[in-house]
């Protein structure tokens, strides 16, 4: 038995990744959820906007909430192993709801608001969901459509009672009744025990990934999975005790799940819930968080309302910024690198800090973040390095929902532009004959739900998780190349990885996805998704005349642009590797359409098939 | 072919505040177009920036292919663009055919004058029975034929029309757009029309664009913006009213 360290104030095993996995002495969620609660108290745990002001809610608050809806559920019969759902943008609710099933030895699994009713219909059946939370009468009328489609759901219970009065249906409730419920067979006793039986090889959490094809599979997290997955992460992830984070990205993504659930479990940070999508940047400014954990796509956002500002600045104000900016990005070249910065390069970001950078940081509510990450996606180098130059040092990191969060990342000191990163402590990473990266460690889940032949594919004869990424190591760092199954093979015989295009694509600020097709044709085009705001200032600023986003699309002078953009990056390929040909995808497509991911991702699948005559023009 | 006026890229202010935010569009001779949106898109003040009461901070209008933009508003009146403003702003005090003889201000053609007035009396019957009456006594509909047949004494190559709807029962709009119709057929008046009435104003319209904050979100033929979801569900009301027949929320724009 090896010994316990401190890290951040938390006690862990000394070795990563054995056996049992202890969070200061705590192998499971609920059990970690009850202690921080206890030495937590009154201190806030999460807030939530309410009619504008920002309401706090403590600890002790958070555990009772979660208690009234575990006992709740359990005297709707709530049996140990049972799947409930929830279907709702972030907030305390979707918290309580997920960590109540928990506690009760339930399994939670989340829906994304933009999902249809259909999908609702599958995930509820395939998970054999009993129980649906839904947020309020948007949501609800997803149910209600697909109702007699879910012979095996039970209950619908609605956080949001408004527009609901002259409602009734007799499989609906309101959260409020069953709190009502909890409070009338409210037992702490039994609470207790129900935690106190939950194992650390319980499944707790299903993730449902949104996958580029075929129908989404449920990936089936133990407690040990995230516990682990904690562990590993708190040697990178830059939270401290009572730490301010913002949630906003989708819950039922891996990615906020583990930065916004269970990382406060362990370090006892303080979650805000963004009010909605809409206002993330407002919501970014007022809590000022101490860590940033975002997508590529909420970088790049931020930048460029940043450029937008500057461009809009007074002469002086224009020149400050940019020479602020110089001076960020030589000590940038430096830091990066984790290189020691030479005295007058440190000393012009000082000057040039304190009269520009600094404000500019405040004015983004960036000006307490230690460390940012960016995960899901890849980024641009010199993204990262203009978030390094204002001060706001950014690093990249890999993970699925298969690892539960964080695999590889990379960290202060250890910083690789371009890959992403060291493997977490106690994460072995290895490439097989293939170039496939293949991921072992406790924090690697067991299987897909019903998917006994997908699990089975899932994984190498000797235990290694495929991830279906290609890649390589060089010096410990990984770099991921692109996606197996996506590997294209022209007519004229050559192996192409698209994601490697594909990304250089996106680096533009003008491209906001792109995808690569030439599998068995002559030669490589691409679909290509514009970044609606930077190419309509582009039209502005140039005076091409545009009215709605289609004929922004067709219009000559964004063609070039975009052709000179596609032109720079096929400089960077072999022939055989050029795209010859692309064609803009001329609808705005939303998170609720098919053909993107959770993440705003294309899926080439889809695009493949919805797009055809375009692709076809093109061939 | 060349559009009778075209609009592009322009951005207005007022003050710090972008009202408009990059609108580009065409209205071709003989046409109908019309911009639909809702309070605070930018309608009117697009309008404003055309006739040359507002002046754009960037970007162009041009007429017959001369740059007009910020040019005062009477030059652009000359060039013969009339807007017909928001809220049927007549003369009060003065009669109806005082209100109507200041509409064509800029013409000395005396003979040709007349005429044009018995053409509007003949488009709207009600004003020749009321030509003495003070233009403040008359009902609003009748004040909103006085400032449409004002607009016509100019014999305007254009003519914008700011909501002549707006606070009408839907009865005496359906009249006045009917008249505009045939104005439209008969006398070959082209038309730029700015509308919160979607139904009635695609009715008319030829092409059609639609206004959100500033920007133009879509534009098609009226045929085809009537028949978008979106246009049926926010400017139409056609409700779907979904599994509980009481649906309060709206599904997402995407405007397509």
């Amino acid at each position: 038995m090896s010994g316990d360290k401190l890290l951040r104030g938390v006690r862990i095993n000394a070795q990563p990744m054995t056996r049992p996995v202890r969070i200061d002495g705590h192998t499971t969620v609920p059990r970690l959820l009850r202690a921080r609660a206890q030495e937590n108290g009154d201190h806030p745990a999460h807030r939530e906007k309410d009619l504008g002001i920002w309401q706090a809610y403590s600890w002790t608050d958070y555990l009772h909430h979660v208690r009234l809806i575990g006992m709740g559920l359990r005297a709707l019969g709530l049996k140990r192993g049972d799947v409930i759902s929830i279907l709702s943008e972030d907030n305390k609710e979707w918290m309580y709801c997920d960590m109540a099933a928990q506690c009760m030895g339930a399994v939670s699994s989340g829906v994304y608001t933009t999902d249809s009713a259909s999908q609702l219909a599958y995930l509820v059946n395939d998970s054999g969901s009993k129980f649906l939370f839904v947020e309020n009468e948007e949501q609800l009328d997803k149910f209600l459509e697909v109702a007699d489609q879910m012979p095996g759901l039970q209950r619908v219970i609605i956080f949001d009672p408004e527009g609901l009065h002259a409602f009734a249906h007799d499989k609906c409730m309101l959260l409020s009744d069953l709190y009502e419920m909890g409070r009338q067979t409210d037992d702490e006793a039994l609470f207790n025990a129900e935690i106190d039986a939950v194992q650390p090889g319980d499944v707790g959490v299903l993730i449902y990934t949104s996958g580029t094809t075929g129908q989404p599979k449920g990936v089936q997290i133990t407690q040990e999975n995230i516990l682990a997955g904690m562990e590993t992460s708190l040697y990178g992830l830059p939270f401290q005790k009572h730490a301010e984070q913002l949630c906003f990205l989708p819950l039922c993504h891996i990615l906020e799940r583990i930065v916004s659930l269970y990382t406060p479990l362990v370090v006892s940070s303080t979650v805000n819930f963004a009010e909605s999508p809409e206002t993330v940047f407002d919501n970014l400014r007022e809590i000022s968080p101490h860590g940033f954990v975002a997508v590529p796509r909420v970088w790049e956002k931020i930048y460029s309302r940043v450029l937008v500002m500057a461009q809009e600045a007074t002469p002086l104000g224009r020149w400050a910024f940019a020479r602020a900016l110089k001076a960020g990005q030589a000590r940038a070249a430096y830091t990066m690198e984790g290189r020691p910065v030479p005295g007058g390069t440190a000393l012009r970001y000082r000057i040039w800090d304190f009269l520009v950078l600094a404000n500019l940081r405040r004015m983004l509510g960036m000006d307490r973040i230690a460390q940012g990450l960016t995960g899901a996606a890849p980024i641009s180098p010199e993204l990262l390095k203009w978030y390094h130059a204002i001060g706001v040092p950014l690093y990249e990191g890999f993970g699925m929902s298969e690892t539960t969060g964080v695999a590889t990342i990379n960290l202060p000191g250890h910083n690789k532009v371009g890959s992403v990163g060291r493997p977490n402590p106690g994460v072995e990473v290895r490439i097989a004959d293939d170039g496939e990266i293949q991921v072992k460690g406790l924090n690697v889940f067991g299987g897909y739900l019903n998917k006994p032949e997908k699990s089975a594919e899932a994984f190498t004869p000797d235990g290694w998780l495929r991830t279906g990424d290609v890649g390589r190591i060089e010096d410990g760092y990984l770099t991921i190349t692109g996606r197996i199954k996506d590997i294209i093979i022209t007519a004229g015989g050559k192996n192409i990885t698209p994601a490697e295009i594909e990304s250089r694509l996106k680096f533009s600020h003008y491209i906001s996805d792109a995808v690569v097709i030439g599998d068995r044709r002559k030669y490589l085009t691409c679909l290509i998704m514009i970044d609606q705001e930077n190419v309509e200032k582009f039209a502005q600023d140039n005076k091409v005349p545009f009215s709605d986003f289609r004929s922004l699309c067709r219009a000559e002078p964004v063609l070039d642009l975009i052709r000179r953009e596609v032109e720079d990056v096929n400089r960077e390929f072999a022939r055989v590797e050029q795209i010859k040909d692309f064609r803009l995808i001329d609808v705005l497509l939303t998170a609720e359409d098919e053909e993107l991911t959770a993440t705003m991702k294309l899926k080439r699948a889809t695009v493949e098939t919805r797009h055809k005559a375009l692709i076809d023009a093109m061939y | 072919m060349t559009a009778l006026l075209e609009v592009r890229n322009l951005e207005t202010f007022y003050g710090p505040i972008m009202a408009i935010r990059g609108v580009s569009l065409e209205v071709h001779k003989g046409q109908v177009v019309t911009v639909l949106g809702a309070n605070g898109a930018g309608k009117t003040t697009l309008l404003k920036t055309i006739s040359g009461i507002m002046d754009p901070e960037k970007g162009q209008v041009l007429f017959e292919g001369r740059e007009i933009q910020g040019r005062e508003p009477h030059q652009i009146v000359r060039r013969g663009i009339v807007q017909v403003p928001e809220g049927r702003e007549v003369f009060p005090l003065l009669t109806v055919e005082e209100n109507l003889a200041l509409g064509a201000y800029t013409r000395t053609d005396k003979a040709e004058i007349a005429r044009d007035r018995d053409l509007v009396f003949s488009y709207f019957p009600i004003l020749a029975e009321r030509r003495l009456q003070e233009a403040g006594t008359l009902s609003g509909g009748q004040q909103q034929m006085l400032a449409i047949g004002r607009g016509l004494m100019l014999r305007p190559k254009i003519m914008l029309l700011d909501e002549p709807s707006l606070g009408l029962s839907p009865l005496l709009t359906q009249e006045i757009f009917t008249i505009l119709k045939r104005l439209n057929t008969d006398e070959g008046v082209t038309m730029m029309l700015v509308e919160q009435n979607a139904a009635v104003a695609l009715d008319l319209a030829d092409q059609g664009y639609v206004m959100e904050l500033g920007r133009i979100v879509m534009a098609d033929s009226a045929e085809k913006l009537a028949a978008s979801e979106d246009i049926q569900s926010f400017y139409l009301g056609h409700a779907n009213e979904g599994a509980r027949g009481e649906r309060r929320w709206k599904k997402r724009k995407t405007w397509r």
